[in-house]
């Protein structure tokens, strides 16, 4: 069975991030009149044609062979967990900690490194991002954790 | 104060030391992201952005400016060095650029290039300065209908022009226009799509918006792409200068590419990648020697280089004389100066000239100072081909969430940050171009709040943007533009398929 995944699955959520758009702003909204357009009324009209492109995008990914995607899942969920990590800990970690764990943990998405490599990069990113927010912008952000 | 006079007022600010420092540090670091495969000028620029409060108005656009165009300079180096292009508009430099290369002529094919890209940027500044003038004078006469059109007919050319699958890109505006009705609505007050969260109701944070989807979804995708780089043949200084034979093949074809940049820059929707195939397309048609394209002919890098940046400097034209950026990195700009209350438009010439024609005669600095930086530290810029995008990524992401952070101190952002983020990979891979979301959520409230002027003026009848001539061209030609993809698609629907491997 031949389908385009991406553009099925792509124009689906589209079409029906549209519908939801539409009915929500129906439902919540003052659509106004042509005279005076509420504030519904664009996000109704918007609403409508995302569903309709949606539907154009996916409807003829049905009879047809798409791509195969890679999907980079390690690099992805090392870059989240880095950030995630990162906007956590920055208030109660201070700046100094919380980039050095959030750089250890990016660093995991590149395979075959010494240790001593990634704790090296974790230094220098954190000798960096301390002198240009910190120092250079004079960024109010707790640099330890808090006592 | 117009024209020339304008052009030396605005000398005079670009000139200033602390303006003229950014706008060095602006186009050092758009070689630099230019030079680098693996992070481009929308996502340094976006990294900038929360950056430029610290600074003045003009210096922040100055230096985001520089970054921009300085971007499309450093690009050619890894076309020409490893076929892999820095930036998309360089892409084409890579056809004729690596075959060079190949043949020890690197050297030669560096110089080509910054030459080009000299020579089309300042043609681009001098179309800047006669067509904004002009444009800002006609400008008068659009009312809220031309307005509304006009971005219409943008976003229409942005996402179908050149496109493979303009539904897509349709899509991708209109997500980006419903994404900027968030927040408060300006005219009524209420509050859209905020879903109760308070940090919602300023609308989404442009900032988060942009790093999300180019810095984190960006670096997603590269980590393991970028990894796999060549290595560069050195290229030493003295290896630049070409014979009088290759000098001579230089000046017209820059000159060509640079005048079809400078149009096509221009017009909403058609940028500096567009231009520089156009000007490959053309040079191959004229050339005497079509045969040589492909495998090494200086005018298949002149035309291009030439097109890209005359392209990069003419995009301001309809973003500071009418206010709509045309392209998603001008979208960015027009972000950047709204950020310092500056609204770009007509009356930006007569509110704030200092800002007006500073930056644009910071262009004609910047790249002068591109031009006597990059032909000696060629050398550096190669070296630079040899860091491992490993070395980068973990800086990259630690920059963005500061940066995010900065802008009002708010976790929460970062958080919005790793979501786009994801969002924003996902669209990568199943090919949506994230780059016409942001065109369109930075154009949303403009479209919507002349919209709604334009029907209140019409008395709510929608015959009010055919009934005024300028405003049913910029109609009738979107409406062509939807036609002629719809049957290019359909057209290609007709064809058999390509054999099955």
């Amino acid at each position: 069975m031949k389908r385009d995944i991406p553009d099925l699955a792509g124009g689906l959520i589209l079409a029906a991030i549209g519908l939801f758009v539409t009915f929500y702003s129906v439902e919540q909204y003052d659509i106004g009149t042509m005279r005076r357009m509420g504030p519904g009324f664009f996000p109704v009209l918007l609403g409508g044609t995302l569903s309709v492109l949606g539907l154009i995008i996916a409807l003829p990914a049905l009879g047809r062979q798409g791509e195969a995607i890679r999907v980079a899942w390690k690099e992805c969920l090392a870059v989240l967990a880095a950030i995630l990590v990162f906007a956590a800990g920055l208030n109660s970690l201070g700046l100094v900690l919380a980039t050095l764990i959030s750089v250890l943990i990016a660093t995991l998405a590149t395979p075959n490194r010494r240790i001593g490599w990634r704790i090296l990069l974790a230094g220098i990113v954190t000798t960096l991002s301390v002198g240009v927010f910190s120092f250079g912008l004079k960024m109010t952000v707790p640099l330890w954790p808090g006592l | 104060m117009s024209g020339w006079d304008g052009f030396l007022h605005g000398l005079s600010v670009a000139a200033q030391p602390d303006v003229l420092i950014y706008c060095m540090f602006g186009v050092l670091l758009g070689t630099f992201v230019g030079v680098l495969p693996g992070i481009g000028a929308m996502a340094t620029i976006s990294l900038l952005l929360p950056i430029t409060y610290y600074l003045s108005p003009e210096a922040a656009l100055v230096m985001l400016a520089g970054v921009y165009y300085g971007s499309q300079y450093g690009g050619a180096v890894a076309s020409i060095l490893l076929r892999l292009p820095g930036t998309p508009q360089s892409a084409v430099t890579t056809l004729d650029g690596y075959p060079l290369a190949q043949q020890g002529r690197a050297g030669v094919a560096l110089f080509t290039s910054m030459v080009s890209s000299f020579a089309g940027s300042m043609i681009g500044i001098f179309v800047l300065i006669v067509l904004s003038g002009a444009l800002t004078r006609a400008a008068v006469a659009f009312g809220a209908a031309e307005y509304a059109a006009m971005m219409l007919l943008g976003l229409v050319a942005a996402s179908t022009v050149g496109a493979k699958a303009p539904a897509k890109g349709l899509a991708m505006v209109v997500l980006g226009l419903i994404l900027g009705c968030v927040g408060t609505d300006v005219n009524s007050g209420a509050q859209r799509f905020t879903f109760g969260q308070t940090e919602l109701m300023d609308g989404i944070n442009l900032v988060a918006l942009a790093m999300g989807l180019f810095g984190v979804a960006e670096v997603i995708a590269n980590i393991r792409k970028a990894e796999r780089t060549g290595v560069p043949p050195h290229v030493a200084l003295r290896d630049l200068m070409p014979s009088r034979a290759e000098l001579r093949r230089i000046p017209f074809p820059a000159l060509r590419g640079a005048s079809l940049g400078s149009f096509f820059g221009a017009l909403p929707g058609t940028g500096s990648t567009i231009s520089s195939f156009l000007a490959y397309a053309a040079e191959r048609r004229i050339s005497r020697r079509p045969e040589q394209f492909g495998k090494g002919a200086i005018e298949g890098i002149a035309g291009p280089e030439a097109a890209n940046n005359s392209a990069a400097i003419s995009a301001f034209v309809p973003t500071l004389a009418l206010g709509i950026p045309g392209d998603p990195i001008m979208a960015l700009m027009l972000g950047a100066l709204v950020i310092h209350g500056v609204q770009p438009g007509p009356l930006m010439l007569e509110a704030r000239p200092d800002m007006f024609w500073g930056l644009i005669a910071s262009f004609g600095i910047g790249n002068l100072l591109l031009l006597v930086l990059n032909l000696p530290l060629i050398g550096i810029w190669v070296s630079m081909l040899r860091i491992p995008f490993r070395w980068l990524y973990p800086a990259i992401l630690i920059f963005v969430c500061l940066g995010v952070y900065s802008v009002r101190g708010a976790s929460f952002d970062i958080f919005a940050v790793a979501l786009i983020g994801v969002i924003g990979y996902a669209l990568m891979l199943a090919r949506f171009n994230p780059a016409l979301l942001l065109l369109g959520f930075v154009l949303g409230p403009l479209i919507e709040t002349n919209l709604r002027r334009a029907l209140l003026i019409g008395r709510g009848d929608p015959m009010v943007f055919l009934q005024r001539p300028l405003a049913a061209a910029f109609i009738i030609a979107a409406a062509g533009l939807i036609v002629m993809s719809l049957v290019q698609v359909i057209r290609r629907k007709g064809t058999p398929a390509e054999p099955a491997s």
